[in-house]
């Protein structure tokens, strides 16, 4: 039973460094000179297996007959590659390794999770604090922007928020509060959603282990039940989590540079659309 | 007898956003099976791709559920612990 209990989930518990002072978000209050310990040890240990993973397969790199390891990775290089430059651009290279890195990493810290986590209370599934996602969504997020600006200018990037292109002017500034709720919520979703998923399933694990502690002689069925879950939960939820965090930024990055064609020949491109559809009207 | 009222008041939401995420992720998914057997009847050597898609819409679909099920969990912990 010692063995099976993971401690109650979403309590995270507060290191302070200098005070424990917090503006209140009406909804969550925002501790900014505080630390959660346990979210800080897991995810080093997470960016240590990943950096250990990454570089162990780079010092025995074989270009003629590479191992089943580095095939694999090949294969998953291969693939961001091509969904970069099918969905963003062909010159969008520095794309490639932020995705890939934040697909590895999640991947690692999801599967560091089938584990028992037991033992200490500093190790925990290191995306099941909310602060760890919404870090990375947020350097998501500001790449982004500063991807849109480089990438449109600003005036392309304000003429952005002003989205159904082919719509007259009084349509587009209506537009504008949407599109602007748009882009705000983007990093919010993408951290909840990786987020919640972790959460629920450690908090499923926990339940399961709840169940023994009031009737003893449901101990077998209880940890069959909670391997059972843990395969269905890390190897299934957590690779189609991480895969999906990779993609939204991906997808982000691409939605970046809307505007971008329709910049060129502006002046015709809602008469075009106009005529279009006047003349072929099914 | 205040706890206790706000605590019953964060149970009952919890539950009625549960029930509602649940009917919300249930069509989803079976809007997504429907259309994955459509595809494949249709075309039945898509089937290794249209399985990929399917696997990633249905994570889609689930998260909004799970981040119901998550903040909801953390709200009710929160009204236990503020006011108790």
């Amino acid at each position: 039973m010692i063995f099976l209990a993971e401690g109650p989930p979403g309590t995270h518990p507060l290191t302070p460094v200098c005070g424990d002072q917090y503006v209140n978000l009406l909804v969550i209050k925002f501790y900014y000179c505080a630390l959660t310990l346990d979210t800080l040890v897991s995810s080093a240990i997470a960016i240590a297996v990943t950096l250990g993973l990454a570089f162990f397969i780079a010092s025995r790199l074989q270009p003629g007959v590479p191992s089943k390891l580095q095939m694999i990775f090949e294969a998953v290089v291969s693939y961001v590659r091509g969904l970069v430059s099918e969905t963003v651009a062909e010159d969008a290279t520095f794309i490639i390794p932020i995705a890939a890195t934040i697909g590895l990493y999640i991947l690692v810290a999801n599967w560091l999770d089938f584990f028992p986590l037991g033992f200490s209370s500093l190790i925990k599934p290191a995306n099941s604090d909310l602060n760890q996602t919404f870090a990375m969504a947020i350097v998501v997020f500001l790449i982004v922007q500063w991807y849109s600006v480089k990438v449109l200018g600003l005036r392309g990037y304000l003429r952005r928020f002003t989205k159904p292109f082919g719509m007259n002017w009084g349509f587009r500034i209506g537009y504008i509060p949407f599109n602007i709720i748009e882009e705000i919520v983007k990093p919010i979703t993408l951290s909840l959603r990786l987020f919640g998923n972790i959460f629920a399933g450690l908090l499923m694990v926990y339940l399961l282990t709840l169940i023994p502690q009031a009737y003893a002689w449901t101990l077998p069925i209880s940890s069959a039940a909670v391997a059972i879950w843990k395969l269905f939960d890390v190897f299934f939820v957590g690779t189609i989590q991480a895969f999906i965090f990779m993609l939204l930024t991906i997808i982000y990055f691409g939605q970046a540079r809307e505007g971008l064609e329709e910049e060129l020949h502006e002046p015709h491109a809602g008469q075009a659309q106009r005529v279009a559809t006047a003349t072929n009207p099914d | 007898m205040n706890h206790a009222i706000s605590l019953a008041g964060a149970a009952i939401g919890f539950g009625i956003a549960l029930g509602g995420g649940a009917i919300g992720a249930a069509i989803g998914d079976g809007l997504v099976g429907n259309a994955t057997i459509a595809g494949v009847s249709r075309q039945p050597e898509a089937q290794g791709r249209l399985q990929v898609i399917m696997f990633l819409v249905i994570g889609l679909v689930e998260a909004m559920y799970f981040i119901n099920l998550a903040l909801g969990f953390y709200l009710v912990t929160q009204a236990n612990a503020v006011t108790g």
